[in-house]
């Protein structure tokens, strides 16, 4: 039997007395997984209860069977499990290229001593990560951006840059909070292209967005949140057709 | 019985004064999130300019101490809308720390020039008879004290609880962008915290100024005991201010009564660290919420990058210059070289954890005093060999750095950089306070020159090339590591944490590793230093030196290893060629350091390409 990439079971998060997430519990099977709900439904919030950012109030989270209870954030990374920010955040201070290379961090092998004496190994590793880099902002069409601050590319590239440097990480999950938002309908179909690619590449993407028409053309399986409890969960054609859907987006007819 | 009571009224008196400054900073740090470091400045700026109403012009008492009052406001309100205000909406709350120990360093040279450097006692308000109560004698100027203290706690609580003015205050400390739009104009009312800030400093400093000689430099112990108090009741909490201030008072003189004077400032740090251990939001902080939302909002900084055949050459054409340098010049010229590129090896260190890691430390004077003293001790009374003795004082130092760390893991930014100053002000009172293994104030003499086994490097010019040697390894050394995953590492931490460990980075240990390297190369420049000059004071290794450090590399360029040279080369090179200008030196260091955070924040490096790049456009 196949195991599910991520199980959440009773997951519940309060913030000040306010539920944010109530009991909530969802399996994330392999492929392109949609995480979608109206404004305040809490998907953020379960990205970050996920990886940790703020540890649950109950409930737990297994990644391939693996309890990510308790773990800091970057044990959770070096598992294999990676996010994206809903706001871009590339690093400032450093070019688009060294940020898609700064993803590689868990993959590195020669030590950092090894890297000060200048050794060949270090010297290796070094180019092949920058050709690794390099290829991949190739794809996503901003070689030109390559040398250029990260902080300085409009907000769709500085979006895809952050894609891309979760990507250099090679994650068994990827964790995707609203790519598309912002971009124009270029950048929207290079990532939705970039997604497809990745996902083909055997990662799995559980990716939080409000454009419809995306996660429609991309998602291999939905699951809509509302008030931070689950809604319904199946195909984007199921869930596209479920009464309760459509009513927690539009409201009941008067 | 009587003696201890004794003690704690003298206590409580230095108390009085100590929470009048912490309020002086807690009010600044609520309204802005920075602690004020230069709110030292103005009590001694107060006090001086009393003695000189009092006793140059011969106005009345009551009448000078009002005129010492305004004009130490009114100076205050200018420098804050000249430099403070300003810089608060583009300046991390780190790099504004910086700012204000620049504005610190700038009163203490002004008052340098004005009043030289002796020190000044002014008569007490009314008379020199202590009063008798029941046994116990209070010094006459006791109540003026205690009832300074009460009219401004008070005076301050009516302005937070009870006016407009003040509930802006609140608004704009909880919420600036909120305050703004609601119709606050937040820079006038920084600047008026900021200027009601000085009246409050000078205010302490005038009436203290009967019991305390005080010299231009002495800000710096109001600004510590200030910043000890107000970290220890909590920064942003005003009864925090007071009962902290009273608590190190009494705390002090206790230590100076029962134990050794030349331990109570340690005593006060040693409980400050364990404080900001067990509870980093103070006594009575509530809320830590405030603490790096300035700092995610304004880390951006422009790239500064040497990399590919340009760089290659031009380092190599740097080298051929610094080689041959010594054939160009000699005498004090070269001395001062020698020392140059000593300081510069602790200025690389911190670029590594500050420029890189974004770990703003203070603490490379504290490193720099546990390196030179371990190894000028080991080869001066132990026959070590110089070498040995240099590597002993940095596994010190590593081991401290990494004792230190436990303290420093959970505290980012400005607590940070508190935490690492308080570390740089307990070894100094170490290095003063322990006279039988130290030498205490008069030093250590009689410190063997540096050699490789026979090879004896006495000489300024070999000791110029060996250190030069050892400047191109280290560089070459932290170019490779930089330029790898290490330093995107540190990169990623100093732009963004959550980022960086969502990426797989383990944030403590990688902030470990820069603070350790940047504390071993601190404690290596000591031990040359030490060396070098053959002689060892504390005053070499003090806490000015870590402000001289961050101004250096703040000067050169942070992030770019070689820009702590020319920063490292401005400052230590500036007083040799002007000798006569030495008076100014001071002054000319405070207004360096604040203009560089102002005007030039990539440094000299990054001001230098950009000017190139503007050059070349046209």
């Amino acid at each position: 039997m196949n195991q599910p990439a991520l199980e959440a079971i009773g997951l519940t998060k309060s913030f000040g007395g306010v539920r944010a997430v109530a009991d909530l519990s969802f399996i994330v099977p392999a492929g392109i997984v949609a995480l979608i709900g109206p404004n305040g439904a809490g998907k953020t919030t379960v990205f970050n209860l996920v990886t940790n950012l703020f540890p649950p109030d109950g409930g737990d989270v297994r990644f391939y069977g693996t309890s990510l209870r308790g773990r800091t954030p970057n044990a959770i990374a070096g598992l294999g499990l990676l996010r994206t920010f809903q706001t871009a955040r590339v690093f400032p201070g450093m070019t688009a290229l060294e940020n898609v290379m700064a993803g590689a961090h868990r993959h590195v092998r020669v030590a950092a001593v090894a890297q000060m004496l200048w050794l060949p190994a270090a010297l290796r590793e070094e180019a092949a990560l920058r050709r690794e880099a390099a290829t991949m902002l190739d794809l996503v069409g901003l070689a030109r951006f390559r040398d250029t601050p990260a902080s300085n590319l409009p907000m769709g590239a500085q979006k895809l840059v952050e894609v891309c440097r979760a990507l250099m990480a090679r994650p068994r999950l990827l964790l995707l909070d609203e790519p598309a938002a912002g971009l124009n309908d270029a950048e929207t179909a290079e990532t939705a292209t970039l997604l497809r690619a990745a996902a083909d590449s055997g990662v799995t993407i559980l990716v939080v967005e409000h454009n419809m028409s995306l996660v429609m053309d991309i998602a291999d399986h939905v699951i809509v949140l509302d008030l931070g409890r689950l809604l319904a969960q199946g195909t984007p054609e199921d869930v596209r057709r479920d009464p309760r859907v459509i009513e927690a987006y539009l409201g009941t007819e008067a | 019985m009587n003696q201890f009571v004794q003690i704690v009224v003298g206590g409580l008196l230095q108390g009085g004064v100590f929470a009048i400054i912490a309020l002086g900073i807690s009010l600044v740090y609520r309204v802005t999130g920075i602690v004020n470091l230069a709110q030292g400045g103005f009590c001694i700026l107060g006090a001086l300019l009393l003695y000189s109403l009092q006793l140059d012009l011969g106005w009345p008492t009551a009448l000078a101490f009002l005129a010492a009052v305004i004009l130490t406001a009114a100076f205050g309100v200018a420098l804050g809308a000249a430099t403070f205000v300003p810089a608060l909406a583009r300046l991390p709350t780190s790099s504004m720390l910086m700012l204000t120990a620049g504005l610190l360093t700038f009163i203490g040279g002004l008052t340098l020039i004005v009043w030289g450097s002796q020190p000044y006692i002014v008569p007490p308000f009314s008379g020199e008879q202590p009063i008798d109560v029941a046994g116990i004698l209070v010094p006459s100027q006791g109540p003026w004290i205690a009832v300074v203290a009460i009219i401004i706690i008070g005076g301050i609580w009516y302005l937070i609880a009870r006016t407009d003015i003040g509930t802006a205050l609140i608004a704009s400390a909880e919420n600036p962008t909120a305050a703004r739009f609601m119709g606050v104009n937040v820079a006038r009312l920084t600047l008026f915290s900021f200027g009601l800030a000085a009246a409050i400093g000078a205010v302490s400093g005038a009436v203290v100024a009967p019991i305390m000689s005080l010299q231009f430099d002495a800000g710096g112990f109001f600004t510590n005991a200030g910043f000890i108090a107000v970290a220890l009741g909590g920064m942003a909490s005003l009864p925090g201010a007071i009962a902290g201030g009273l608590f190190l008072g009494v705390a002090e003189q206790l230590a100076a009564g029962y134990v050794s004077s030349l331990f109570a400032n340690g005593l006060a740090l040693a409980l400050l660290l364990v404080t900001l251990l067990w509870r980093p939001q103070g006594f009575f902080g509530g809320s830590r919420r405030r603490r790096d939302v300035r700092d995610e909002q304004r880390v951006y900084r422009s790239v500064v990058r040497f990399s590919g055949r340009g760089t290659v050459v031009a380092a190599a054409v740097l080298v051929v210059f610094l080689a041959a340098l010594p054939y160009l010049v000699g005498g004090a010229l070269l001395s001062s070289l020698v020392i140059t590129l000593i300081l510069f090896i602790a200025v690389l260190g911190l670029d590594v954890a500050m420029g890189y890691a974004g770990q703003v430390s203070l603490g490379q004077s504290g490193f720099m005093a546990l390196g030179g003293y371990a190894a000028a001790i080991l080869a001066t009374n132990y026959d070590v060999a110089p070498l040995l003795g240099a590597a002993a004082g940095m596994i010190v130092s590593l081991f401290a750095a990494l004792l230190l760390s436990v303290v420093t893991m959970r505290l980012q930014g400005a607590y940070l950089a508190l935490a690492t100053l308080t570390f740089s002000l307990l070894i100094d009172s170490l290095t003063v306070g322990l006279v039988d293994v130290t030498g205490g104030p008069s030093g250590l003499v009689g410190i063997p020159s540096l050699a490789l086994g026979p090879l004896s490097l006495g000489t300024p010019r070999a000791m110029y090339f060996f250190v030069l040697a050892l400047i191109v390894l280290l560089i070459a050394a932290l170019a490779g590591g930089m330029r790898s995953s290490f330093g995107r590492a540190l990169y990623a931490i100093r732009a963004d944490q959550t980022a960086a460990a969502a990426l797989g980075i383990n944030v403590p240990r990688y902030k470990v590793a820069a603070f350790a390297i940047s504390a071993v190369l601190a404690s290596l420049s000591g031990s040359l230093y030490a060396f070098d000059f053959h002689f060892l004071s504390p005053e070499m290794v003090s806490t000015p030196r870590s402000f001289e450090m961050i101004a250096m590399l703040i000067v050169g360029g942070e992030g770019t290893l070689i820009g702590g040279l020319p920063g490292a080369a401005l400052i230590t090179l500036l007083p040799t060629v002007f000798q006569p200008l030495a008076l100014y030196k001071t002054l000319a260091e405070g207004a360096i350091l604040v203009l560089a955070f102002q005007y030039l924040p990539d440094g000299l490096l990054g001001g230098a390409r950009q000017l190139g790049r503007w050059a070349m456009a046209r």
